[in-house]
C-alpha cells in the first residue's frame, strides 16, 4: 500500500471514529447515562460530607473507615458502569447503523469492512477515554473531600480502566456481529456475572476447570486499579513496572483477539436487515 | 472489448431461515451484463429481487452461488467502489447532520482529494436544489429533499457507474423531471447508470436497456427498442360499428378495444388490415384513422409478470448480453 493510499485509509477510519464519537455525544441513552453518573456522584457526596462533618478526635478512625468504604463503593460502581457503557456503546455503534440502514451509504464508499469496524471501535474508545477522565476526576474529588490522598501514578488510573473498557467493547463488538444487540448485551452481563462469581470463588473451583475458565473468560481483575491503588495516606502497594506491562498486554491482547474475530465475522455477514 | 461495468453470471441468492428450517430463493440464475455508458433499468414487481441484486452488486450481501463483477472486480472491492455512486432504496442518514456536513463526511470517505471540496459540495447542493437548505438538519427534511440529498451524495466521488435504487421515489412530478433530466445529463457525460424504478413511463424515456425480474427470475432483457417493438397489429378507429358487423370483425381475429358513442377502436393483425378496412367501408362505417400499434413498456411488463404468475416462476427470455 502506497503512502498516499495509507493516508486516505487512515482518513476514512478517523472520519468514521469521529462520526461515531459525535453520534454518542448526541445519543439519548448516553445523555441519560451521563446524568445518572452525575446524580450518583452527588448522592454519594452527601454521606461523605456528613461523615467528614461528624468527625471528631474520638471517632476519627471509625469515620475514616466509613469514608474509605464510601469512596471505594463509588469507584467500583462507576467502574462497573463504565464496563457496561463500553459494551453497550460498541454493540450499539454497529447495530444502530445496520438497523437504520445508514451503513449502506457508508459502505458504498471505498471502505473496507475492517476499516469500518476499526473506526467504530476507535469511536467507542474515544467515548470511554472521556469517561475515564471523568471517572478519575470523580475519584480525586471524593478522595479530596474525604481528606484522603492518592499514592498511585495518575497514568495507571487512566490506562488500566481504558484497557479494561477496550476489552469489553471488543467482546461486545464480537457478539453483535453474531447476534441481535439485545442478546449481545445480555451475554455481556452474563459474562460479567460469571467473572465476578469465578473471581470470588476461585479457590473452590476444581483444578481441571480453572484452566479453561481462565482461557475463555477475561480476567478483568488483572486490569483493575484496585490491585495497586491505595487511598489511604498510610501506604503504597509495591507494584513493579513489569507487572503493569504484562497486565496491560494481557488486556490488549484479549481485546485484539476479540476485535479480529469480530472483523472475521463481519467480513462474511450481510449488511442489510434481511 | 472493454470489461462491462456490471456482469452477473448465474447468480443465485438463497436466504436461510435456520430457526424456521426454510430456504427462500431470492434470486435464481440471474445473468446479464451492463455495458459502459449504458443506462439500464432493472424492473420488477415488489419482491422480485431488484434490491437483493443491487445489494450483491454493492457487496453488502454475498451471492449463494454464481459470479458477479463490477468493472471486473468482485463486488465490495475498494477498486470497484471507488468508481461507483450508490443511492440506496431508502436513503438513511445521520439525522443530526445538515446536508453540507453529511456531504463532507461522505467526501472524506470517498478518498477524493480536491483543492476546494466546499465548491464541489456547493455545486452538488445547487444541482439537486438544496442549496437553500444546506444549514438545516436533515432530520427536518421532507422525503423528497432526502432523496435529492441521496442523489447528491451518490454523485460525490465523480463515479463512472451510478447504481440508483428507486431514484425518483418520494419525489413530486417536478422533482421527478429534475432527476430524469439529471440522469440524461449524466448519460450525456458517458456515465453508466443502473437504476430500478416502478415508474415505467420514466424508464421508457431515459433507459437504453431493460432487465425485468419476477420473483427472483429474470423474465426478459433487451434494448428499449426491442421492448417497445411494434406488436404486429394496427389500430383502426371508426365512427360506428353495428352489431352484425362486429361479429364479422371478430371472425377476422380483430378485437374491439373501446367503444364510445362516435368512436370505436379496433385492433387487428397487420395481415388483415386491408380486408377489414374494406369490409368496414362497405358496411357503411367511416374509418377515421389507421395506426400501427406499439406496446408500451408498461404493457410488456404487465404481460410478462402476468405470464409469470400463470406459469409459476417466470422463464428467462433473452439472456446475458
Amino acid at each position: 500500500m502506497s503512502t498516499s493510499s495509507l493516508a486516505i485509509r487512515s482518513v476514512a477510519i478517523r472520519t468514521i471514529a469521529l462520526s461515531t464519537f459525535g453520534s454518542f455525544l448526541r445519543n439519548k441513552v448516553i445523555l441519560l447515562f451521563g446524568s445518572l453518573f452525575v446524580c450518583i456522584v452527588l448522592l454519594m457526596m452527601t454521606p461523605l460530607l456528613a461523615y467528614k462533618a461528624m468527625t471528631t478526635a474520638d471517632n476519627a478512625q471509625q469515620m475514616q473507615g466509613f469514608i474509605l468504604n464510601e469512596v471505594t463503593v463509588v469507584i467500583s460502581l462507576v467502574s462497573g458502569f463504565g464496563s457496561l457503557l463500553a459494551a453497550w456503546a460498541a454493540a450499539d455503534s454497529v447495530a444502530a447503523e445496520m438497523k437504520s440502514g445508514t451503513i449502506l451509504a457508508v459502505m458504498a464508499r471505498p471502505l473496507r469492512r475492517w476499516e469500518f469496524l476499526a473506526g467504530k471501535y476507535l469511536g467507542v474508545l474515544m467515548l470511554m477515554a472521556v469517561y475515564v477522565v471523568a471517572m478519575m476526576g470523580v475519584t480525586f474529588l471524593l478522595a479530596w473531600l474525604g481528606g484522603q490522598s492518592f499514592h498511585t501514578p495518575v497514568w495507571t488510573l487512566l490506562v488500566y480502566p481504558l484497557v479494561r473498557y477496550a476489552l469489553w467493547a471488543a467482546i461486545a463488538m464480537l457478539l453483535v456481529t453474531l447476534v441481535h444487540p439485545i442478546v449481545a448485551m445480555g451475554a455481556v452481563v452474563i459474562l460479567m456475572t460469571l467473572i465476578a462469581v469465578f473471581s470470588s470463588t476461585a479457590r473452590h473451583i476444581p483444578v481441571w476447570l480453572q484452566k479453561p475458565v481462565h482461557l475463555v473468560l477475561p480476567i478483568t481483575s488483572l486490569l483493575s486499579e484496585d490491585r495497586f491503588m491505595e487511598i489511604t495516606r498510610a501506604s503504597l502497594k509495591p507494584f513493579p513496572w513489569t507487572n503493569h506491562l504484562t497486565a496491560l498486554a494481557y488486556g490488549l491482547d484479549y481485546a485484539l483477539v476479540c476485535f479480529l474475530l469480530a472483523v472475521l465475522i463481519f467480513q462474511r455477514r450481510g449488511l442489510t436487515r434481511d | 472489448m472493454a470489461t462491462p461495468a456490471i456482469e452477473f453470471s448465474g447468480v443465485n441468492k438463497i436466504y436461510q431461515r435456520r430457526l424456521a428450517g426454510v430456504q427462500v430463493a431470492a434470486l435464481s440464475n440471474i445473468s446479464f451484463a451492463v455495458a459502459r455508458g449504458e443506462v439500464c433499468a432493472f424492473l420488477g414487481p415488489n419482491g422480485a429481487g431488484k434490491t437483493t441484486s443491487m445489494n450483491i452488486l454493492m457487496g453488502f450481501i454475498y451471492a449463494s452461488s454464481g459470479r458477479a463483477r463490477v468493472f471486473g472486480y468482485e463486488p465490495g472491492d475498494v477498486r470497484a467502489k471507488q468508481r461507483i455512486g450508490f443511492l440506496p432504496e431508502n436513503f438513511a442518514f445521520y439525522r443530526y447532520l445538515n446536508a453540507e456536513k453529511l456531504l463532507q463526511f461522505h467526501l472524506k470517505l470517498s478518498g477524493r482529494q480536491l483543492p476546494d471540496p466546499a465548491a464541489l459540495i456547493a455545486d452538488l447542493l445547487h444541482k439537486v436544489k438544496l442549496d437553500g437548505y444546506k444549514g438545516l438538519k436533515i432530520g427536518k427534511y421532507s422525503r423528497g429533499m432526502v432523496q435529492r440529498l441521496g442523489i447528491a451524495q451518490a454523485l460525490l466521488g465523480d463515479p463512472e457507474l451510478l447504481v440508483l435504487d428507486e431514484p425518483t421515489s418520494g419525489l413530486d412530478p417536478a422533482g421527478r423531471k429534475e432527476v430524469r433530466d439529471l440522469i440524461l445529463a449524466l448519460k450525456a457525460e458517458g456515465k453508466t447508470i443502473f437504476l430500478s424504478s416502478h415508474i415505467l413511463s420514466e424508464v421508457e424515456q431515459i433507459c437504453d436497456r431493460v432487465i425485468i425480474l419476477d420473483r427472483g427470475h429474470m423474465v426478459r432483457t433487451g434494448t428499449m427498442q426491442e421492448m417497445l417493438a411494434e406488436d404486429n397489429r394496427v389500430e383502426i378507429i371508426v365512427d360506428q360499428l353495428p352489431e352484425e358487423l362486429e361479429l364479422a370483425v371478430k371472425e377476422r381475429g380483430a378485437a374491439v378495444l373501446e367503444r364510445e358513442p362516435h368512436r370505436v377502436r379496433i385492433a387487428v393483425d397487420v395481415a388483415q388490415k386491408r380486408a377489414l378496412t374494406e369490409m368496414l367501408w362497405a358496411g357503411g362505417c367511416d374509418v377515421i384513422s389507421l395506426t400501427p400499434m406499439k406496446t408500451s413498456l408498461e404493457e410488456t411488463f404487465l404481460k410478462l409478470v402476468a405470464q409469470g404468475q400463470g406459469l409459476g416462476q417466470g422463464q428467462v427470455q433473452g439472456g446475458a448480453q
